[in-house]
């Protein structure tokens, strides 16, 4: 018996069944999808999105300084701040926190590292870091500068120490 | 009428942020997508899902009690979902290569990574209209198929074990 060919030309393996697009149902219909992308691509649709976007800042920025306040109480809790740092990377430039999501990229970049290599955090990093979103996001908006020199001390930081002995 | 062409489509958000659900609410309504329902976790997801039609599901990958991986598995799995080809989006501040994996081996036909931008969000709700993706059955897995890009000008060496069977049947 001959193998089956995908669209490519390329052999489907045995106990393999490819279902194509056409034979399944379809978000939109054709027409529909034809007018749908144009809507996606337009400037109308581009501008209503910023507008969008523009309005979510103030009620996330409040949900921010939530995250943030939970991050330093949930100190020695590794799960806890984990999972409000991945939070606050997340929402933070949706709130208009540039730097408070830089910073928190940062820590959970280490944090990431760390898992992968099956190592544990140090507190000290965790600590620096913490203290740097909260001052970061609580004087978003007249410490711009001074946030930005936080953000590449910390990377620089972060980076000698997996770079170090002791992440290996 | 020349309309949006999203006018009868019904999209679900599964999101335990409220305000990252008006957000993409928001964005779903500036697109021209205005029937949107939401769900906190997975589990109200999968209960909205069966009570009501969806075309388009976006989800966050870490809730509770139901998260965005087990919801995406039991859409493309369980005998009693209702479409079990329904595009999910997956939005998620989670971006380690093993999360994304783990989201595409769940089924997830996008991923997005937070923050989201308007732009990025759309650019996947157009591949999804643009490019369908082939659905794939086998026992372990079904869903999208994971090959994402096939280049037929690939210049360097076949090491893939299908390759190699591909070879010996020729």
């Amino acid at each position: 018996m001959s193998q089956k060919s995908d669209k490519h030309g390329k052999k489907i393996p045995k106990g393999v069944q490819m279902i194509a697009p056409d034979a399944y149902p379809q978000m939109l219909s054709k027409p529909q999808a034809a007018r749908a992308l144009h809507t996606l691509r337009s400037n109308d649709t581009a501008t209503k999105a910023q507008v969008a976007m523009e309005a979510a800042i103030p009620p996330m920025r409040a949900a921010i300084l939530q995250y943030v306040a939970d991050l330093e109480q949930a100190a020695g809790d590794m799960k806890k701040q984990f999972e409000i740092a991945h939070e606050i990377r997340g929402f933070a430039e949706n709130a208009g926190m540039i730097t408070t999501g830089r910073i928190a990229e940062i820590l959970c970049r280490y944090m990431d590292d760390m898992v992968r290599l099956a190592k544990p955090w140090d507190a000290t990093i965790v600590v620096l870091h913490t203290s740097a979103i909260a001052r970061a996001a609580r004087a978003e908006e007249d410490d711009v500068r001074m946030g930005e020199v936080v953000a590449a001390e910390l990377a620089a930081l972060v980076a000698r120490r997996l770079s170090g002995p002791e992440s290996h | 009428m020349y309309g949006a062409g999203f006018e009868n489509l019904k999209a679900l958000i599964v999101e335990d942020n409220q305000h990252m659900r008006s957000l993409l609410r928001a964005l779903l309504n500036s697109a021209g997508i205005k029937d949107v329902a939401e769900a906190a976790h997975g589990q109200g997801g999968l209960e909205v899902l069966r009570e009501r039609k969806s075309d388009l599901v976006l989800t966050d990958m870490i809730m509770k009690p139901m998260d965005g991986l087990e919801l995406t598995r039991l859409i493309r799995n369980d005998e009693r979902s209702p479409n079990p080809f329904v595009p999910i989006i997956m939005i998620s501040g989670h971006t380690e290569k093993y999360k994304v994996e783990a989201a595409r081996d769940a089924g997830v036909t996008e991923f997005l990574a937070k923050p989201i931008t308007a732009q990025n969000l759309f650019a996947r709700i157009a591949e999804i209209v643009e490019r369908p993706r082939a659905f794939v059955r086998c026992d372990n897995y079904f869903g999208p198929d994971r090959r994402r890009h096939q280049n037929d000008d690939y210049p360097g060496p076949w090491r893939r074990k299908d390759d190699f069977q591909q070879t010996e049947v020729r």
